[in-house]
């Protein structure tokens, strides 16, 4: 059988999907065996002209993790969207916006502000700030243009499937592997490597019945049991309002989930999703009652929507 | 030109749209920038509704029910009321002004008190001046 | 004046480029190495609860 040409590339990420792919140990070598790699930055030397020189169409799957944060990762974004048959948004970052997507809350120029002037570490009493085009002795010098949205991948270009989380476990890989080999692919805009119910569905810790929540507690305060439900404990956790797929493997280490895998079939925004949920299971009625209760969640839209804000409704904060 | 308003209200079957036909068949003059959606109970309001209405150019959202303890459905608007409090402490994370979006109780008699509600947000929120939410274009350049 | 860009720098986290420039006989005049990215870490995490933010920063570097 002829072999799959493979590229996998990472824009405004952390580089932990790409190890996530090696976390299949061994069975690396099946892949290298089923798959020529044409282009992977973190692990073979390839360079972007190697990519612009390709035929449009010619690599059959590529894995691109990573948001689009500046004009480099949009470039690429295009780029290999033309080189590829299949474009795969992997991990929460080109699929939800990811942790990055959390730049949403503030603007460019907070982020420079706060970056190359205030932190404790930084001395620069020239305020020097990255600049797209910068002029020295020996000619221009360029790098990519910081936007101020932090955007998902199937915003900028059309996008064939969704493999959730931050990372994808190295489970879901393989059979995300396994059904490209066997070319039979499902329809455009699937999410694959995942599930269709949620992480409370799928999640093994014991539940005793009706929640009810009259206090919210914090795990720097207060010392969950790791083997009951954390909501019944009053802890957040994005279970009803995130996709299952990853074997829960948060709660399993004791600490609540935090929503990597994204909103679950039908759901449009996670946040919005996960405050109905938790806010019907606290139990009060008078107002002043409730908001007592309420305010004692610190930060709500970080809380509620960890990985997805450039994915939800409303986008960014407004500016 | 003055600015007028967007507003979606989004009310309950029983109390409140019932309210706010009282205050049509009673003749009542008021505000007409709320736009109405009927909903069976307020407890069927969803946070995603009242994101969706402001991410899609919506400058306000008022959402209506019963008052505490006449829910038809006995404790619906209970949850209404913890659903609300809790979005709006995202709404405000989000940067959008508090006096966008309201939880009122109007009853099925109270015609004079739903046409107050409305004057008041429509006020309110034409002194904000429009949302500035923007929304986001499928498949345009993030450089915009 | 003769340059060489290595675009992208490879086999290793992060982005990096570098631009080297040739002098007439072959030799290095200059160099520059540009780190042509982003997150903002140091600003997104201002004020969220302490215990979210090992979770949080574990993704400045996945490797
Ligand atoms: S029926 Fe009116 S609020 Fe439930």
């Amino acid at each position: 059988m002829a072999k799959f040409k493979l590229a996998s590339y990472w824009a405004s990420a952390c580089g932990g999907c790409d190890v996530a792919i090696l976390d299949v140990h061994e069975k690396i070598l099946d892949i290298a065996a089923a798959a020529d790699i044409v282009f992977w930055p973190i692990a073979l030397d390839f360079k972007y002209q190697d990519v612009e020189a390709m035929p449009d169409g010619h690599i059959d799957v590529t894995l691109f993790h990573g948001a689009v944060r500046n004009s480099e990762n949009e470039h690429l974004a295009h780029l290999l969207r033309a080189k590829s048959k299949a474009l795969v948004a992997f991990g929460s970052c080109a699929h939800i916006g990811g942790i990055p997507g959390l730049a949403n809350l503030f603007t460019k120029e907070e982020i420079f502000k706060r970056v190359y002037q205030e932190t404790p570490s930084t001395v620069n009493p020239e305020n020097i700030t990255p600049q797209p085009k910068v002029t020295v002795a020996e000619g221009d010098l360029t790098i990519p243009e910081l936007y101020n949205t932090v955007h998902t991948l199937n915003q900028v270009v059309d996008v064939d499937y969704y493999v959730p989380g931050c990372p994808p476990t190295p489970k879901q890989i393989w059979n995300v592997v396994q059904v490209i080999v066997s070319g039979k692919l499902p329809p455009k805009g699937s999410v694959i490597g995942a599930s269709e119910k949620t992480q409370c569905d799928e999640c093994t810790l014991k539940k005793n019945g009706e929640k009810k929540i009259t206090a919210f507690k914090r795990i720097a305060t207060a010392q969950p049991d790791p083997a009951i439900c954390f909501l019944e404990q009053g802890f957040l956790c994005m279970g009803p309002a995130t996709r299952g797929g990853c074997d829960t493997r948060c709660q399993l280490s004791g600490v609540p989930c935090r929503g990597c895998y994204g909103a679950p079939a039908g759901v449009l925004d996670q946040g919005a999703k996960a405050l109905s949920a938790i806010a019907s299971i606290i139990d009060a009625k008078e107002e002043a009652e409730v908001q007592r209760i309420v305010d004692q969640i610190p930060d709500s839209l970080r809380s509620f929507n960890r990985f997805g804000i450039p994915a939800s409704l409303i986008t960014r904060k407004v500016l | 030109m003055t600015f007028e308003p967007k507003i979606l209200g989004i009310l309950c079957n029983w109390c409140s749209y019932t309210g706010a036909d009282l205050a049509g068949t009673s003749r009542i003059k008021y505000s007409p920038n709320v736009r109405v959606v009927r909903v069976m109970c307020s407890g069927r309001v969803d946070p995603q509704f009242i994101l969706k209405a402001f991410a899609e150019g919506a400058d306000g959202v008022l959402v209506a029910g019963c008052h505490p303890g006449d829910c038809h459905y006995i404790e619906g608007n209970y949850k209404t009321i913890r659903r609300m409090a809790l979005l709006k402490h995202m709404l405000a994370d989000y940067g959008i002004e508090p006096e966008r979006f309201r939880l009122e109780w109007v009853s099925a008699g109270e015609g004079d008190r739903w046409a107050h509600v409305v004057n008041k947000i429509t006020e309110d929120v034409r002194k904000l001046g429009p949302s500035k939410i923007k929304k986001t274009a499928k498949k345009a350049s993030p450089a915009a | 004046m003769k340059r060489i860009s290595i675009d992208p720098i490879t086999r290793l986290e992060g982005h990096g480029k570098i631009d080297i420039f040739l002098a007439d006989d072959g030799s290095v005049a200059n160099c520059y190495f540009q780190v042509p990215e982003l997150r903002g870490f140091e600003k997104f995490i201002e004020g969220m609860p302490i215990e979210e933010v090992p979770r949080v920063v574990s993704r400045i570097c996945g490797v």
